[in-house]
């Protein structure tokens, strides 16, 4: 039954008083109603995901415990070790982080939105990259969306072709993401130190690249700005993806421009009808610029406009794109790998944005330097239509093309790396540009949690922010109690090598050696 | 703060406080015990205190007011904002929670005792 105005009225059998006044909410009410759902969501997602992983865990090990054939009672001595073990780690769980915990180190990289800094844990002293973002600078610049779905893929995919997401909280004015560090730079770096790669280091990097993006494919991700700052090497050269840019290429300054644009493309349909005009390009770059545009291209990284190079044409033209925009980025820097500089280079990011979309008739190749065959056809093969692109049905079309002939795509990331960077100790950041300590004027001390003191409207966008990983076998072993006894022979396997097992087995698909 | 004809004062009954300001005071007191290590300890091996069960009883206790008095007195907004799943799947779990583990007496959820009862009949 419908009270007198229209609104739905508590049953009287229930004894409930009845509000004299059910007035139309205002909007902050609204608001913060908004909040409490999304952190009541959050808060059971992450909950009934942790019942899972703990559960998992949990029958895994009892089936490695059975396999083992130890007796019955020593089996039960395990379990019970294992859920005393449990309940420790959800103890460390509930320990609150923050910036307190973390001693700042050097700034490695710096941009519109905030830096990235080497920190450690004070508790562990674990070397850490710290990802903190001004949340004033991501509601302005409409980078909220960015910043969600980069710590929903960092906390969701556990892939060791992506960079590790360890922790992630925030404060009154900035998010933080607690990252490994990676301490062997990006591949722009090493293009801008080695000019060109060959092809045997570039088929290592792109062959390593492939793994990466698939594996984010993998999880209906889609990464969209794939480039050489994003592509990121651990200390011994293997790669890892990333996003370490710090800006958001496609936002509203690249709309202006291609709207600036809609007149030179109906100009460019002209010219293809008419004669071609390929020989004398009038985006072709003298070489002395080529040189400015690579000097320059660091600082352009980190800028809020950001580049445009690797992005594919369906991405820039907002026409909706799948994931195969990514295999167009990793022909563009395959192309830049060889030849030097990316494939539709320009000082005008505008003339970047004509290239690309009229890529059909500025794709080129340089006289020098000299490039095989089939690295030239698997480049064009990747830079053209969605339809014929390789990798558009499936991963297997770019690794069967003939450039990749003979690459163990099982064993990349153990073999030795194509290129090994000089790393000296773990806190060595030469590979990384060099930044001034210079702070601004300090502002206020931002303020730590509550919840419910922070639901202000900049702090409603970034609920569900707080994150932890997950590495119960780290928290095992430090763990101050020993494993039980062994059954005297050695026979019987630690609780620790078992989970080792486990977590090796999970992550790289290998058998385990069964006992025989 | 009130829930029907019950009305809970701040300090066991010695303060008059206004709804809003009795849930403020809660959650500070509530925040300041869960934050105390020696009630909640966080380091590894740490033992929980004798007495864990009390302060547990007590923090329980305590929410379920909150929980009556938004039943009682805002039940009509919740709809409106359209946040009853939200509510009821929260004040759900408490309940099954402290019934299992006795952490709350019966008496104390009179002010909602149809609701309770009806969520806990198997």
């Amino acid at each position: 039954m419908d009270g007198a105005d229209g609104t739905v009225r508590v049953k009287p059998g229930r004894g409930f008083e009845t509000e004299t006044d059910v007035a139309v909410s205002s909007p902050v009410t609204r608001q913060k109603a908004a909040a409490a759902k999304q952190f009541i969501e959050n808060h059971y997602k992450n909950y009934l995901q942790g019942l899972h992983e703990r559960m998992e865990r949990r029958r895994e090990f009892q089936r490695k415990v059975q396999e083992a054939q130890l007796p019955v009672e020593e089996q039960d001595e395990m379990m019970r070790n294992l859920a005393r073990r449990e309940t420790e780690y959800m103890r460390l769980q509930r320990r609150k982080i923050g910036i307190d915990d973390f001693e700042l180190l050097t700034v490695i990289g710096k941009g519109a939105f905030g830096e990235v800094r080497l920190c450690r844990l004070r508790s562990t002293s674990e070397v850490y990259a710290m990802k903190k973002l001004k949340k004033t600078e991501m509601l302005s610049r409409g980078q909220v969306e960015h910043v969600r779905s980069e710590r929903n893929l960092l906390a969701e995919v556990d892939s060791r072709y992506i960079v590790k997401l360890f922790y992630s909280f925030q404060d009154s004015e900035c998010l933080y993401l607690i990252m490994e560090y990676l301490p062997g730079g990006d591949i722009m770096t090493l293009l801008m130190r080695e000019d060109i790669l060959s092809e045997d280091v570039a088929r290592f990097y792109i062959a390593e690249s492939i793994l990466a993006i698939h594996s984010i494919h993998q999880h209906n991700y889609v990464h969209r700005d794939i480039k050489p700052d994003n592509l990121i090497l651990d200390k011994s050269g293997h790669l890892k993806l990333s996003d370490f840019g710090l800006c958001k290429p496609l936002d509203d300054k690249y709309s202006s421009l291609l709207l600036e644009d809609d007149e030179m493309l109906s100009q460019d349909s002209e010219n293809q009808s008419g004669k071609s005009d390929a020989d004398k390009a009038p985006w072709q770059m003298p070489k002395e610029q080529l040189l400015q545009w690579k000097r320059n291209r660091r600082a352009l990284a980190y800028s809020t406009v950001g580049t445009l190079d690797y992005m594919a044409p369906e991405v820039l033209l907002k026409k909706g794109y799948g994931m195969e925009c990514d295999w167009w980025s990793l022909g563009a820097i395959l192309y830049e790998m060889l030849v030097g500089y990316p494939p539709f280079c320009s000082d005008d990011p505008r003339i970047t944005c004509r290239k690309i979309i009229n890529w059909r008739v500025c794709l080129k190749f340089p006289e020098e330097p000299k490039i095989s065959d089939e690295a030239r056809d698997l480049i064009c093969r990747l830079l053209c239509d969605v339809d014929s692109r390789l990798g558009t049905r499936g991963v297997e079309e770019i690794k069967s093309h003939p450039w990749f002939k003979g690459t163990p795509w099982d064993k990349l990331y153990d073999m030795e790396a194509a290129y090994r960077p000089i790393v000296d100790g773990e806190l060595d950041t030469q590979n990384f540009e060099k930044f001034p300590e210079v702070e601004g004027s300090p502002s206020e001390a931002p303020q730590v949690g509550p919840w419910r003191k922070m639901l202000t409207s900049k702090d409603t966008n970034f609920i569900g922010f707080t994150f932890k990983k997950s590495d119960i076998t780290r928290s095992m072993e430090s763990s101050g109690s020993a494993d039980m006894k062994s059954n005297g022979s050695g026979e019987a396997p630690s609780l620790i090598s078992l989970l080792g097992r486990i977590n090796m087995e999970e992550g790289e698909g290998g058998e385990l050696n069964h006992k025989t | 703060m009130k829930a029907g004809r019950y009305e809970y004062r701040w300090a066991d009954g010695t303060t008059m406080v206004s709804a809003p300001e009795y849930v403020e005071l809660l959650m500070n007191w509530i925040e300041t015990q869960i934050d105390n290590e020696h009630i909640f300890p966080k380091k590894t091996g740490e033992p929980f205190p004798p007495n864990f069960e009390d302060f547990v009883k007590r923090i329980l206790r305590k929410l379920f007011r909150v929980y009556a008095h938004i039943y009682h007195s805002h039940f009509p907004k919740i709809v409106t904002l359209n946040e009853q799943a939200h509510l009821n799947t929260c004040f759900h779990r408490y309940l099954l929670f402290v019934s299992e583990f006795q952490l709350v007496d019966k008496e104390e959820m009179v002010p909602i005792q149809k609701l309770v009862e009806t969520i806990l009949k198997p």
